[in-house]
């Protein structure tokens, strides 16, 4: 019996990664030109968090900062700065959910899109209007499931870890990115 | 001839090729962390899940013991908090001399090989707190059943029980270290083959407690404690019989479509104890493995 058990577990998880597949809903490139359709140049702006950093964004956001590098371009129409763009993961119920938040120049939010879900449920959380809640959205903003930001039922991990991080990433914003370009 | 042995395989190859045959060719996962204790969610309004567990007991004080227990499990959830199963129950035995000796040297049951199909039960889930937006994520659990086949030693028998379980489940570090303890409280009334009217009534008091952690995308590992009790004429007096104490490793896999979680549970303490061993035997197994595979639909 125990033989089994463990050649069915291990032909199932085989199998189960054999399908497995990466969906990818939206590339960097499509990103950068759905948040910035005017823009002409995105010079690369990657943040590497200092120690004191992370943990100034972590006490101001109350959202533990698990990776201190971060992907962003800093988004420009010829010479005039028109805002950012910072690629983020957070953790979804078993795998990373790669989303990409859009800044204007004042730091307040223009556009929230996932680029990668690969959940049971809650795919919901891609749609366009559960999405455009965030926009507007600006540092000191509560962010807070069944308060300012609608939950998904059956979804409301990745809700509350979205959520979370678009509260980090304005953190991140007041800490780093204000002062630069 | 239909042997224990041929219905395990039997059983579990049927399930995992109804699974897998249902199954479309897509990146797949969700979720049960552990292979004894409850988590407090509740499946989405309108998705389903099929499950098939499998448990593997065997060794007992002297002889030769081993025996299975199957459940298909079929869940949906009729609303957002609210989930409802049907069960489906199989089981195997292959008892060879492993019987505990009653006051006058006699085994208290005979040796026995067989398997198939024993009962069915349906339950119903609850979740009146979310793990994700309230201090705490709690559960209440309730579920009838009928089996034909004693746990222990095979034998025919009409068996009647109501679990109740409170599920209690807190997330720590971003959802990624898990802890959940249950309160299982199960009333069974039982008459064997042949007992005339002699029907017995137990209780069965279980506490399990588990954390289970992701150490990597799809991966969790963790532990698992069952503490398991019983009370035969808990109406009339309530002594406890016997209790076991089991402890041990588990690992999940979660992915969007399917998941799997193998428990292995080693019986560490219990009383009465067997002879020269710290163990309870009799109604106990030295280890049971559990494996659970899921499918979301």
């Amino acid at each position: 019996m125990f033989n089994l058990i463990r050649h069915c577990f291990f032909l199932s998880l085989l199998l189960a990664c054999m399908m497995a597949h990466a969906t990818v809903y939206k590339t960097i490139d499509q990103v950068k030109s759905s948040a910035f359709p005017d823009a002409t140049k995105f010079i690369p702006s990657d943040i590497s968090l200092s120690d004191a950093q992370a943990k100034a964004i972590e006490k101001q956001s109350g959202v533990r900062v698990r990776n201190k590098q971060q992907k962003v371009w800093l988004a420009m129409s010829q010479d005039k700065k028109i805002g950012w763009l910072i690629i983020d993961e957070v953790i979804g119920k078993h795998e990373f959910i790669t989303y990409s938040t859009a800044l204007n120049a004042d730091g307040s939010v223009k556009l929230l899109e996932v680029m990668d879900y690969r959940e049971t449920h809650g795919g919901q959380i891609r749609d366009p209007d559960w999405l455009k809640q965030f926009i507007g959205k600006v540092f000191g903003a509560k962010l807070k499931l069944d308060e300012d930001i609608t939950n998904i039922s059956g979804a409301t991990l990745s809700c509350k870890h979205i959520a979370d991080g678009v509260k980090r990433l304005l953190s991140t914003y007041d800490i780093v990115l204000k002062n630069q370009g | 001839m239909f042997t224990s042995r041929n219905f395990s395989k039997l059983f579990v190859g049927t399930i995992f090729s109804s699974v897998l045959s249902i199954s479309p060719l897509v990146s797949n996962a969700d979720e049960n962390n552990w292979g004894y204790v409850y988590g407090a969610d509740t499946l989405p309004k309108g998705s389903s899940e099929l499950y098939l567990w499998a448990t593997d007991r065997r060794h007992k004080e002297h002889g030769k013991y081993n025996a299975q227990d199957y459940q298909l499990e079929l869940e949906h959830g009729f609303t957002d908090k609210l989930q409802g199963s049907i069960y489906l129950l199989g089981s195997s035995h292959s008892i060879q001399g492993s019987a505990p000796l009653d006051t006058n040297g006699n085994p208290e049951y005979p040796d026995n090989s067989r398997s198939g199909i024993t009962g069915a039960k349906a339950a119903l889930k609850w979740n009146l707190l979310s793990t994700y937006k309230d201090p705490i994520g709690l559960s209440l659990y309730i579920e009838p059943g009928y089996n034909n086949r004693s746990k222990i030693s095979g034998e025919k028998q009409d068996e009647y029980s109501l679990e109740t379980k409170l599920i209690l489940q807190k997330n720590f570090l971003d959802d990624t270290l898990l802890w959940a303890t249950n309160l299982t409280l199960e009333a069974e009334r039982r008459k064997f083959e042949g007992a005339g009217n002699g029907w017995e009534d137990e209780l069965e008091i279980e506490v399990t407690s588990g954390l289970s952690y992701r150490f990597a995308p799809n991966w969790s590992a963790g532990t698992e404690l069952r503490y398991h009790s019983e009370y035969p004429n808990w109406r009339k007096e309530f002594n406890r019989e016997h209790y076991a104490i089991f402890l041990g490793p588990n690992i999940h896999w979660g992915a969007e479509k399917y998941w799997a979680t193998l428990t292995y549970m080693a019986n560490i303490v219990g009383a009465p104890q067997a002879e020269d061993d710290i163990r309870h035997l009799a109604e106990h197994e030295r280890r049971e493995i559990r494996l659970k595979v899921g499918y979301n639909f």
